[in-house]
């Protein structure tokens, strides 16, 4: 068993954002993503998610470290200033890289 | 007869105001209203009493969907040719509302132009639960309106949206435009999103199935429809009351605007439905269509098209103030005010 190194990129944000998120991923050139929703606060206030519009989603995916770093970039001056969310990478290992 | 179901009824003779009175009265003791009291005390007193988001969405559908047929079968009996101009009328009307919201909330409220045409895009779009609240109470006096009056709730939905979306946007130096990626995905909620969806699709099925279709459904559309309602109205309660607490951060001048829209928007929808040929049930309800503002389609379409706006504004004005005035007292006011211009 052989593990290869890999970026794990994690966005946490508005629910109704999910789609331009997932638009975004594309454009970097990702090859899918697992989405879920989530709760609790940050910064803005609470996010209680009673009604869809409030709603939290997280937002995975495994890419390539170089992928990584643009997807952040493009992150950061498209939608930062205007969302409530968050976005951080980590170090993965995976089985099968050419999968991501 | 007008007045009745358990409040005692007035006679008809009496002033107005006793007439306010007791609509106000019979209003207030349905059990829509009672139940949505229940669910504001149930987030004020922060009990554990909550709703999963899925029942939220479901209870949503239900309402949006039997409406939109019991809507679709009513033209399928007036025939279109009745429907389209009062249609028109409501279209037109809830477009022209954030053309002047918008203004005013800048000169008078110092907003700025984004939150602005947010607050101006919830004010112009309408509130399908205010709706179908409006015509549980005009089922419970007894007081007869056009059935179709949904077409008009379907027709009202986008247009404010658009228009109020496109006023801050370009008021910001010419930046609207339809490729910006923002804007298109809330053009394609505003214009195709869950509600408007439901609406208009169950709308032409129902027009398309008529009185016969109604018999094979109406005992899950028609018949549970005011006790699903009731349990809606409990959830909204608790989402309006989580929000009480941003009253204080709103101000005073979204408190009053949040109160004096309503009352001038249905006065003026009440009016123009009376002039299109609507009966006093008819013109109460494009006054409440007209007085109430979004929630569900315009924060979704507003936040991604607009996202300088705060949502906290749009969303405490339509929530927390607006639609708990609208139910309690500004459907029995648009019920009187069609009254006497039908007097």
């Amino acid at each position: 068993m052989s593990l290869h190194p890999m970026k794990l990129v994690t966005i946490v944000c508005e629910a109704i954002l999910e789609d331009r998120v997932v638009e975004l991923l594309r454009e970097v050139g990702t090859n899918g993503h697992t989405a879920f929703p989530v709760h609790g606060s940050g910064n803005q206030g609470n996010r209680n998610a009673d009604i869809s519009e409030m709603a939290n989603v997280q937002i995975q995916v495994v890419v390539k470290p170089a992928i990584a770093e643009t997807l952040l970039n493009r992150l950061q001056s498209e939608l930062f200033a205007t969302f409530a969310m968050v976005a951080y990478e980590s170090d993965v290992r995976v089985l099968r890289p050419n999968k991501f | 007869m007008i007045e009745g179901g358990e409040v005692t009824a007035s006679t008809s003779y009496s002033a107005p105001l006793m007439d306010f009175v007791t609509a106000i009265q019979s209003n207030l003791l349905s059990p829509a209203v009672l139940f949505f009291v229940l669910g504001v005390f149930a987030a004020v007193s922060k009990s554990d009493l909550k709703f999963p988001e899925a029942l939220y969405s479901t209870l949503t559908i239900y309402l949006l969907t039997a409406i939109g047929f019991k809507g679709g079968v009513a033209i399928n009996e007036a025939g279109i040719s009745t429907v389209w101009l009062p249609a028109l009328a409501a279209m037109t009307l809830g477009a022209i509302i954030p053309l002047w919201a918008y203004p005013c909330l800048r000169k008078f409220g110092r907003f700025s132009i984004a939150d602005a045409g947010a607050i101006a895009a919830h004010y112009g779009s309408v509130s399908a639960v205010t709706f179908i609240a409006a015509t549980n109470f005009l089922k419970s006096i007894d007081q007869p309106y056009e059935s179709y009056a949904s077409a008009f709730l379907a027709v009202m939905e986008s247009p404010a949206i658009v228009i109020g979306v496109m006023l801050g946007k370009g008021a910001l130096g010419g930046k609207f435009s339809f490729s910006d990626t923002g804007v298109r995905h809330a053009l394609r909620d505003a214009v195709l999103g869950k509600g408007v969806l439901l609406l208009i699709g169950a709308m032409i099925i129902g027009s398309l199935c008529g009185k016969r279709g109604m018999a094979s459904v109406e005992g899950l559309f028609v018949t549970p429809f005011q006790g699903v309602l009731a349990l809606f109205l409990l959830e909204m309660g608790m989402v309006a009351g989580r929000r009480l607490g941003d009253l204080k951060k709103v101000g005073l001048f979204l408190l009053f605007f949040g109160i004096t829209a309503p009352v001038l928007h249905g006065s003026a929808g009440v009016i123009l439905g009376h002039w299109v040929g609507l009966s006093i049930g008819g013109a109460t309800l494009l006054g409440v269509l007209a007085g109430s503002a979004s929630y569900i389609a315009a924060p979704a379409a507003v936040r991604l098209s607009l996202p300088e706006a705060n949502p906290t504004y749009s969303l405490t004005a339509a929530l927390a103030i607006t639609f708990p005035f609208n139910i309690t007292v500004g459907i029995p006011l648009f019920f009187e005010l069609a009254k006497y211009l039908n007097a």
